[in-house]
């Protein structure tokens, strides 16, 4: 639902709803309703944010530093994925033979949870970078091929229909109708696939580093820091969010066709 | 493009079904398009059922009008594929200007219900799309567009997508769209089909004067009686399974019509019980 007479809300209802639950929050750990071990009070969360900034946990980590570690993986994991899923899937959503000999594969691979892998990784890879990126990577890449062939495959018939009538076939049919009319499914499908990244990173910081906001957040239980623990789950989701509406907004520049309805739609 | 005038050699009155039988070889130059016992049974039909088209013959000459009409599953929009050679027939052929149709393009411009226009382009992107695809040098095509748009009516809006254009619109983007493959015969399957009853009468006129503008050998396809009473030089009435030609009738009244005329009201109670 966009509110197009009161632009404002756009920013300012989501701002109200969270400021909200954390004020409840707030109050319920006061009154004693609420554990502090358990559930720390958002006054407690700004603290240790502060903490984590300036000292760093593991101390001389800072939060920067996981940040950074973080993201180098992810962009890293999530760009070799979409360089081997893209151009695979749009040749196999575009010939048939090829989609019906691979589907299967590709159905199996999308139903491998990628943390299942991690035993298997470690053998392959060994505990250093190889081995996150690999798992990021993995995720990433059976969602993105899933989309862009469906995308391919799913590019409305009449409009194959309509360029065929104008002499228009093959590589060139592919060229100036298929891959322009599946550009909006390929673009939804690399923000699900980002998604996917940012849930595997967690798991994949569990082996062998110290290093990340994954790690952040495992080292953290092992000494009971909830508090740590959910800073670092909010800065990933703030990371995550903010990547998403990058994306988001790349799409509205790259593909003006597309009503503002429709782009929230996909 | 053979710009060969209008003659007046339409008959006035109704006609029986066209014949069939010739040779292929007759030199009536008037003929654009000659269907030739043509049949069409889809793979997925049982094979005791009627053919969707059951040895359909039909010559239409040169600038005329036809109009099919008839009921959903009629096979009228089968027939027009299977002219645009979007669909094979099963037996028989079909000849554009005594060449064997095998594939879409070559010179048949294709109009459908949704428009079809590809999301991504402009109105004028549109229309360049197929200018570009008949191989227009890029120095002439800018022209051209603006042109054709302005024959439908939409100058203003070249720089506007799809999403931004009303159903109307859209269809006039695809009229010009189709015109601009500077087709020998333009096949429009229930263009205004989708267009609320205002509109859609807007766009019959509209359609008119165009044809007016750039004649062309149109087969049109439509379930409204209406629709082809205003239109056709010549209605064709088809009943389903197998697809056949009912009822033939020239209409060779001026155009704009009237829809008091009483010709026509006697021509749509024809046709009418025809299709009952």
């Amino acid at each position: 639902m966009s509110s197009t007479r009161y632009p404002w809300r756009d920013w300012a209802y989501p701002l109200i709803v969270i400021g909200a639950v954390l004020a409840c929050w707030q109050a319920a750990v006061m009154a004693g309703w609420l554990r502090p071990i358990s559930f720390p009070p958002p006054s407690k969360l700004a603290a240790t944010f502060r903490e984590i900034v300036t000292e760093g946990y593991p101390e001389g980590i800072g939060l920067a530093t996981h940040v950074t570690i973080t993201l180098q993986r992810i962009v890293l994991g999530y760009s070799a994925a979409l360089a081997l899923a893209i151009p695979l899937g749009l040749v196999i959503g575009w010939k048939p033979t090829l989609d019906a000999l691979t589907d299967p594969v590709i159905a199996f691979g999308r139903s491998v949870a990628t943390l299942s892998l991690l035993p298997l990784t470690v053998v392959w890879f060994g505990t250093g970078e190889g081995a996150k990126i690999f798992l990021i990577g993995y995720g990433c890449f059976w969602v993105m091929i899933s989309n862009v062939i469906a995308a391919i495959k799913n590019v409305d018939p009449v409009l194959v229909k309509a360029a065929r009538t104008m002499d228009v076939s093959g590589a060139a049919l592919f060229r100036r109708v298929a891959l322009p009319a599946a550009l909006p499914r390929i673009f939804a499908g690399a923000r699900v696939a980002l998604g996917v990244g940012f849930m595997v990173i967690v798991g994949a910081e569990m082996i062998g580093t110290i290093r990340g906001l994954g790690a952040l957040i495992m080292e953290a239980r092992t000494f009971y820091r909830t508090d740590i623990t959910m800073v670092g789950m909010a800065v990933i989701g703030a990371i995550g969010f903010a990547m998403a509406m990058g994306l988001q907004r790349l799409e509205a520049v790259l593909m003006p066709w597309q009503g503002r309805e429709a782009r929230r739609a996909t | 493009m053979g710009a060969i005038a209008r003659s007046g050699a339409v008959p006035t009155i109704s006609e029986g079904p066209a014949s069939g039988k010739h040779s292929g070889r007759v030199g009536d130059t008037l003929v654009r398009i000659r269907i030739e016992r043509v049949s069409k049974r889809f793979a997925t039909d049982r094979p005791d059922a009627p053919p969707v088209l059951g040895d359909f013959s039909l010559a239409v000459r040169e600038n005329e009008f036809v109009v099919l009409l008839g009921r959903s599953g009629c096979g009228k929009t089968t027939l027009l594929n299977i002219i645009a050679g979007l669909e094979r027939a099963s037996t028989g052929e079909v000849r554009v200007d005594d060449a064997v149709v095998t594939r879409p393009g070559e010179g048949k411009g294709v109009v459908f219900q949704q428009g079809a226009l590809f999301p991504w382009l402009t109105a004028a992107g549109n229309v360049d799309f197929a200018a570009r695809s008949r191989g227009v040098a890029a120095s002439e095509r800018a022209a051209l567009c603006g042109e054709l748009l302005d024959l439908v009516g939409l100058s203003g809006a070249q720089d506007k997508y799809p999403f931004e254009l009303s159903g109307g619109m859209q269809q006039r983007v695809a009229i010009a769209r189709a015109l601009a493959l500077d087709p020998h015969i333009l096949l429009m399957d229930e263009p205004f089909g989708a267009l609320d009853e205002l509109t859609r009468i807007e766009m019959q006129n509209e359609l008119l004067r165009v044809w007016a503008a750039r004649r062309k050998t149109v087969v049109f396809v439509t379930h409204s009686i209406w629709e082809a009473l205003m239109l056709a030089d010549r209605i064709l009435v088809m009943a389903p399974r197998p697809g056949r030609i009912v009822l033939d009738r020239h209409v060779a009244l001026a155009r704009p019509r009237s829809r008091t005329d009483s010709a026509l009201l006697q021509l749509y109670e024809s046709i009418w019980a025809s299709l009952q």
